[in-house]
């Protein structure tokens, strides 16, 4: 009979020690996908990073309490390789083989679109980002995208440089031949037209062109006042603005989108200076100092803009999760839909694209300008975005 | 066409020309004397931009010293593939030919390996635009042509006034002859793939400081190599100067005006006209 209760007594301390180890909690796991290798690897760190900043501090407050229960969140990532069969094939391995309910990722529409193929059927949220307009449709019942699209932002950015650049009427607008221009010239276009601009060019050229001084002569010798350089890589925009300027280009260039600031600053040196840019973060404003020192405390160099937006799904996830007191997905997607005045690093969460999209799924929130002032980059508006 | 236009057009073209013969005049001349098409010529150009930049940030010296010191350093390392793939190979123009395509790929991605697939950007040592008028002209640009303008006047003064060059000349014209007249052709084939490396390694530093340092940069000076060398004829160290200048400015006009695909569509429309109509090239002579 001792040696029964000395047991009872010896498994119980057990029990009380293994529980303080584990906080009384057990392990809730979120699948992530991102570009991990190639020339994406960058947006897929800034991904994991963002994530991995906000569920640290989710945990440390003691995780996510659902049904009294409470729950440490436990990233499961893998690679997309940028690609739609990789989005594809890191989805059905989270799904089928993780079996994971909620997914944060990817940046990109081909591996977008390969992850919402997998998601919608199998009833699993997706929180996306990609500019391709079939990542939501009025069937995406479980995705979300997380950053507003090019459609959303170009046309608030054209108002602004109406506003501010009122002698400004003549655009150039330089983009790559490929899948990414060709999407993004048109709605530039449209943007630029409808804020009373005038387009007087807009060329593509092939990727992994480095002289771009034909190409400017030519849009110079049309008049152009102002260069919009959004869909080339950072490397590719500082080196046309470099030449742009040294060729005695002395209009506004900008990048409306994909934004690499500091990028554009190592490749033309003096020549960026003036240089603006769509922007998601601006590293002094006051509200987002806990998000900086969080990432700080984990990762050396500057806090890269797009991890921003992830750190801000990690957290609408979380609140999702807590609102919806359950695992139950439906219940999740719900309470999701129903997130709106919830305050986030961007501002109180604002559901839109009924419109245009068929589903209230979009993320609205607002954006900065940047510019390239005495090598730095500061701050140089805040602006609402919208079609 | 209005001076506004036509004027950097020109300077265009002229800048272009100069990194494209430096590059060309390598190509050619490992051809005309070696006999070998070297397919990894755009690799030293490539190593050339990375040895820039090592020196630039590892070594307190001036641009003028790193700038011939990394050219130089092309040039020393290229004699171990010298070595152990073109000299086993000489004299045997497709089995040398196929050996230099697999040296640009291991060169490659050896670079891939040891610094990443990433694009670099080498800071501008020359920052400034140059004023005349109402024409700014940026004084990088300037430098290359300045640079370029020299080493093909020293190259050219090597050939012509030295006995290394002299032995050069004579290799290139009959070996059997050079050898017969004491020549070491030994030497001279190692002479004429370090200076060849070197003046592509100088190209490459000019070209990468310029646009972009990238492990595959190496394709484009290495196409327009070969097309130089077409037009000006293969071996012709006056045929890749006109071949050069020939190319920058029709790229220049042509890309200005009709854009960049319509100014290759030509490039490669010269170059086939060219091997049917004089296979020689401009300034080459016809081979029996």
């Amino acid at each position: 009979m001792r040696r029964l209760i000395l047991t009872v007594y010896v498994s119980a301390a057990l029990a009380v020690l293994l529980g303080a180890a584990t906080g009384w909690s057990e392990e809730l796991k979120i699948g992530a996908v991102g570009t991990l290798s190639g020339g994406g690897t960058e947006w897929g760190l800034a991904l994991q990073r963002g994530v991995t900043v906000a569920f640290d501090e989710i945990n440390a407050a003691g995780g996510v309490k659902i049904g009294g229960k409470a729950y440490t969140l436990k990233m499961i990532m893998y690679d997309d390789a940028y690609t739609a069969q990789g989005g594809t094939t890191a989805a059905t391995r989270l799904v089928n083989v993780d079996n994971v309910k909620f997914i944060l990722g990817p940046i990109g529409s081909p591996p977008a679109l390969g992850v919402v193929a997998v998601t919608n059927p199998a009833k699993v949220i997706a929180l996306t980002n990609g500019y391709s307009p079939k990542i939501l449709t009025p069937e995406s019942k479980y995705s979300f995208r997380m950053q507003i699209p090019t459609d959303y932002f170009a046309p608030a950015v054209a108002r602004w440089l109406r506003q501010t650049y009122p002698k400004v009427v003549k655009v150039g607008i330089i983009s790559p031949n490929d899948a990414v221009g060709q999407t993004l010239a048109p709605l530039h276009v449209e943007a630029y037209n409808a804020s009373k601009f005038d387009v007087v060019f807009d060329e593509k050229y092939d990727r992994g062109l480095k002289d771009f001084g034909p190409l400017l002569t030519r849009m110079m010798a049309r008049g152009a006042q102002l260069l919009e350089l959004d869909g080339n890589a950072p490397g590719e925009a500082g080196l046309m603005t470099k030449q742009a300027r040294q060729l005695g280009f002395k209009g506004v260039i900008i990048q409306t989108g994909g934004p690499g600031l500091e990028e554009i600053i190592r490749v033309a040196g003096p020549f960026a200076e003036g240089f603006l840019s769509y922007d998601l973060f601006d590293p002094t404003d006051p509200g987002v100092q806990g998000y900086v020192k969080g990432y700080h405390a984990k990762y050396t160099g500057p806090v890269p803009g797009l991890s921003v937006v992830w750190f801000n799904a990690a957290r609408v996830l979380h609140e999702a999760l807590k609102k919806a007191n359950s695992l139950d997905v439906d219940k999740v997607r719900d309470a999701l839909e129903n997130l709106g005045g919830t305050p986030t690093i961007f501002g109180p969460v604002r559901w839109t694209g009924k419109e245009r999209y068929g589903i209230n799924h979009q993320l609205l929130h607002s954006f900065l300008i940047s510019e390239i002032k005495d090598g730095k980059v500061t701050l140089k508006a805040r602006v609402e975005a919208g079609p | 066409m209005s001076v506004d236009l036509l004027v950097p057009i020109f300077f265009n073209g002229m800048s272009l020309s100069a990194i494209y013969i430096l590059v060309a005049l390598g190509f050619t001349l490992v051809f005309g004397i070696m006999r070998v098409v070297n397919f990894a010529h755009g690799e030293f150009a490539m190593m050339g931009g990375f040895w820039l930049l090592f020196l630039l940030n590892w070594l307190p010296l001036t641009y003028w010293v790193v700038l011939p010191l990394a050219a130089v350093l092309v040039g020393v390392s290229s004699l171990l593939p010298e070595q152990f793939v073109f000299r086993p190979l000489y004299g045997q123009e497709l089995p040398s030919m196929i050996a230099a395509l697999g040296l640009s790929v291991v060169l490659a991605e050896g670079a891939v390996i040891v610094f990443g697939v990433h694009e670099r950007n080498i800071p501008s040592t020359f920052q400034g635009l140059f004023q005349v008028g109402r024409f700014t002209f940026p004084e990088d640009r300037l430098v290359v042509m300045a640079i370029a303008l020299a080493a093909l006047a020293a190259f050219w003064a090597f050939v012509r006034f030295t006995r290394i060059g002299l032995a050069l000349r004579t290799v290139a014209q009959d070996r059997e002859i050079a050898e017969a007249q004491g020549i070491d052709t030994r030497a001279t084939y190692r002479i004429t793939f370090f200076l060849a490396t070197m003046m592509a390694g100088l190209g490459g530093a000019l070209f990468a400081q310029i646009y972009a340092l990238s492990p595959y940069m190496g394709s484009v000076p290495l196409m327009k190599a070969f097309i130089i060398v077409i037009i000006g004829g293969l071996g012709s160290v006056p045929g890749a100067a006109l071949g050069g200048v020939l190319l920058g400015m029709s790229e220049s006009f042509l890309a200005t005006y009709f854009g960049a695909s319509v100014a290759e569509f030509t490039s490669f429309g010269a170059i086939i006209l060219l091997l049917v109509l004089r296979p020689w090239g401009l300034l080459g002579t016809p081979e029996g």
